[in-house]
């Protein structure tokens, strides 16, 4: 059964090393065809989630482990779609890397026992709306990173010397924009699902846990971010770098809260 | 058949030489150049940096003679340097030396920029204009054809055209780094001389939405815009069509720079966090250093661009290397393919040969034998069969051998063991007539199915060359 999530693994891994070649060697044509590699790794790892109702005991997707392949299955969709639309040379390379680490991760993460049994599809909805939202930011953090690496390098004047094919500046801007704009309502949702769970197991929609707070201060920043970025006048640079400041607090909001406590 | 190449370039003979010997139209001189005896075939190269005629001939003397008379009298028309001259600035090659020196030019490993990409559709061209002359025949087309393939492995397996070496495309490719694409985006470009216009053709080529041109003397911004489908403008304009161009390229002369911090600052306000390239190439600059610092505006001057064509053009020279080593190997493949060729009259010859004796004894013998029915045909498979078997190995030899030396060598061991004539004339003739499909006919010379095609389509060639 879990043959194919390490196909997946497999693929996403053979996406990434082949993009760093077509990165490095030079090779367009190779740094193209990888992205065929990433449509074939989401094929099987979909293929893989297809199947796992079949364990015994079946992973709930509630699993944090499973959360996350899923969260990387959603942003490598959302990273092929914006492929089709956006010239981004490069972008396909940290996504594998990623998706391997999240995908090949869950197969290591093998829960004893069956998830908790909540009669409705609440915490499905929950976990798939708050992935949904986590891979589309993730993305626009990502096309931050980037945009932050190719102005630096642009403000330097090194990258007239290099050879590596990155992103335009402009492109890398309007998958943060789009990222944005469609990542925020997702996690919206997400939190607004996460509350009534909690409302359907303990009667209240707040119970004050640090998961909730941190990701509640976690919403009210992207809130801020958004208004900065559609309504305010916040340029390209500033954008990237809170696209980036915001996806990091968001990651620790989601995993690393529950760490520290 | 060898295979003979005179030419000049610019590291042989200056450009007032050169322009001597410069052609439009080759085909009428070519067609003079095969008439005579000692050429068989022949095209003619003539960019702004060389001129250089590929013959083939069984005659490579001669042919040398021919070349350089062809230079002096009829490229030249006796206007150029004393034929005496002419040794000095040009280069002779033949045979192996003649083959590389032709990939080298189609690879654009021997222009001037090396990686350029202009000089393979002049090769092309060049090729054309041969064939359609009818000078171009079966080695100089496999020779062509073999070219086009080295200079597109050249291209797809090294980098040696990957990084722009003028300072305008310099410039389109940092654009580029900043754009996602120019078809949606506005260029202010600021002046209207020779530098202004190489950027504005590299940013045309490149498929440039809108193009403004400002200038003091708004007449002769005029006459640049009217060339590139653009606008022209005075330079009082210059704060409105700043806050919406994208791209800014300035060349005027003043001891002030024109675009200012303050300026560029005021123009960024309007335009949301869309970024402002701006490419100084005036001396003195004409634009504040300081404008770089700006968080979307992107500086570059001359100095920048330049030192960044210089490094490409160090990194260019430096893949050539990795051409170098796939020009060998193709021509060390034309080679075999030219051995190949060469064993084809022998094996002909041979086959003739052999034939002749088998049925000369079959004849001897018919009456003495008095066969009846079936038994002449049982006769004459038998035969064939001990003939082929006979002929088999040393043909096989002699169309396998792909070193051209030992290949050479046996050729001549076996005209002189099976006493055989010279190449015949139309042997000769049979070259000059161009292949519909060089790489069906002749391509293959190691495929001993595709040699046995050399050996068939050689008497057909012939026949259409009667």
């Amino acid at each position: 059964m879990y043959a194919l999530q390490y196909m997946a693994a497999a693929l996403y891994l053979a996406t990434g090393v082949a993009a760093v070649l077509g990165l490095a060697l030079p090779a367009p044509k190779v740094l193209h065809g990888a992205r065929w590699g990433l449509l074939l790794g989401a094929a099987v790892q979909f293929a893989a989630f297809a199947t796992l109702h079949r364990l015994d005991p079946a992973p709930s997707l509630t699993d944090l482990g499973y959360a996350v392949a899923v969260m990387s299955w959603l942003a490598v969709l959302f990273t092929l779609l914006l492929l089709a639309r956006i010239r981004l040379p490069g972008f396909v390379t940290p996504v594998a890397f990623v998706a391997f680490l999240a995908t090949f991760g869950a197969t290591l993460h093998r829960p004893d026992v069956i998830a908790e049994q909540t009669g409705t599809t609440i915490p499905h909805a929950h976990v798939l709306l708050a992935s949904a939202g986590l891979a589309a930011l993730g993305v626009a953090g990502l096309a931050g990173f980037f945009f932050l690496i190719e102005h630096r390098s642009l403000k330097k004047r090194r990258s007239v010397a290099r050879r590596v094919a990155m992103p335009s500046l402009e492109a890398l801007d309007r998958v943060n924009r789009v990222a944005l704009s469609l990542g925020f309502p997702l996690l919206s949702l997400g939190v607004i699902t996460g509350a009534l769970w909690l409302d359907a197991r303990s009667g209240s929609l707040w119970s004050g846990s640090l998961h909730e707070t941190w990701m509640l201060i976690a919403w009210l920043i992207y809130l801020g971010l958004v208004v900065l970025r559609f309504v305010g006048k916040q340029g390209a640079r500033q954008a990237a770098a809170s696209a980036v400041a915001g996806f990091s607090f968001l990651i620790f909001a989601v995993l690393g809260a529950g760490v520290v406590s | 058949m060898k295979i003979v190449l005179l030419g000049m370039n610019h590291r042989t003979a200056p450009v007032d030489v050169r322009e001597h010997f410069a052609s439009d139209e080759p085909g009428a001189l070519l067609q003079k150049l095969v008439d005579r005896p000692e050429i068989v075939e022949a095209t003619l190269l003539s960019t702004c940096n060389r001129v250089e005629v590929v013959v083939t001939t069984e005659n490579p003397d001669g042919a040398k003679y021919a070349l350089y008379e062809f230079f002096a009298r009829d490229l030249a028309n006796g206007e150029g340097p004393a034929a005496g001259a002419l040794e000095e600035l040009t280069y002779l090659r033949q045979g192996r030396e003649a083959v590389e020196h032709v990939f080298r030019v189609a690879s654009s490993i021997d222009s001037m920029v090396v990686g350029e990409p202009q000089i393979l559709g002049q090769v092309k061209d060049a090729y054309r204009e041969a064939t359609e002359a009818g000078v171009a025949g079966a080695v100089l087309s496999r020779l062509f054809q073999r070219a086009f393939a080295t200079a597109k492995r050249v291209k797809n397996e090294t980098g040696i055209a990957q990084r722009p070496v003028s300072v305008a495309r310099v410039a389109v490719d940092l654009a580029k780094q900043i754009f996602e694409t120019l078809e949606d985006k506005s260029a202010l470009l600021i002046g209207a001389g020779d530098m202004i216009e190489a950027a504005l053709i590299a940013l045309h080529d490149h498929g440039l939405g809108e193009r403004k041109v400002a200038n003091r003397t708004v007449a002769n911004a005029e006459a640049l815009a009217e060339r590139f489908g653009g606008t022209a403008h005075g330079l009082d304009e210059l704060d409105s069509l700043l806050s919406d161009s994208d791209i800014v390229l300035t060349c005027v002369g003043g001891d002030t720079p024109l675009l200012t911090r303050a300026r560029i600052k005021r123009s960024l306000k309007g335009r949301r966090g869309r970024p402002l390239f701006l490419i100084d190439i005036g001396v003195p600059r004409n634009v504040d250093p300081a404008v770089h610092k700006l968080d979307s505006a992107y500086l570059y001057d001359l100095d920048d661009l330049q030192e960044v064509a210089a490094a490409n053009e160090k990194e260019r020279r430096r893949e050539s290397e990795r051409a170098e080593r796939i020009v060998y190997e193709e021509r060390e493949q034309f080679e075999g393919w030219m051995v190949a060729l060469q064993a084809v009259p022998t094996i002909r010859n041979l086959r003739d040969r052999a034939e002749s004796i088998r049925s000369g004894e079959i004849d001897r013998f018919a009456g003495r034998l008095r066969l009846e029915g079936g038994q002449n045909e049982i006769l004459e498979q038998l035969t064939r069969s001990i003939v082929n078997k006979l002929m088999h190995s040393p043909i096989a030899q002699l169309r396998d051998e792909t070193d051209r030396e030992a290949g050479l060598i046996r050729l001549e061991e076996a005209r002189r063991l099976f006493g055989l004539d010279a190449t015949s004339d139309s042997d000769r003739d049979a070259s000059r007539a161009p292949l519909d499909d060089s790489e069906n006919e002749l391509g293959e010379y190691a495929d001993a199915e595709a040699t046995e095609n050399v050996a068939q389509a050689s008497p057909r060639l012939e026949e259409s060359n009667d």
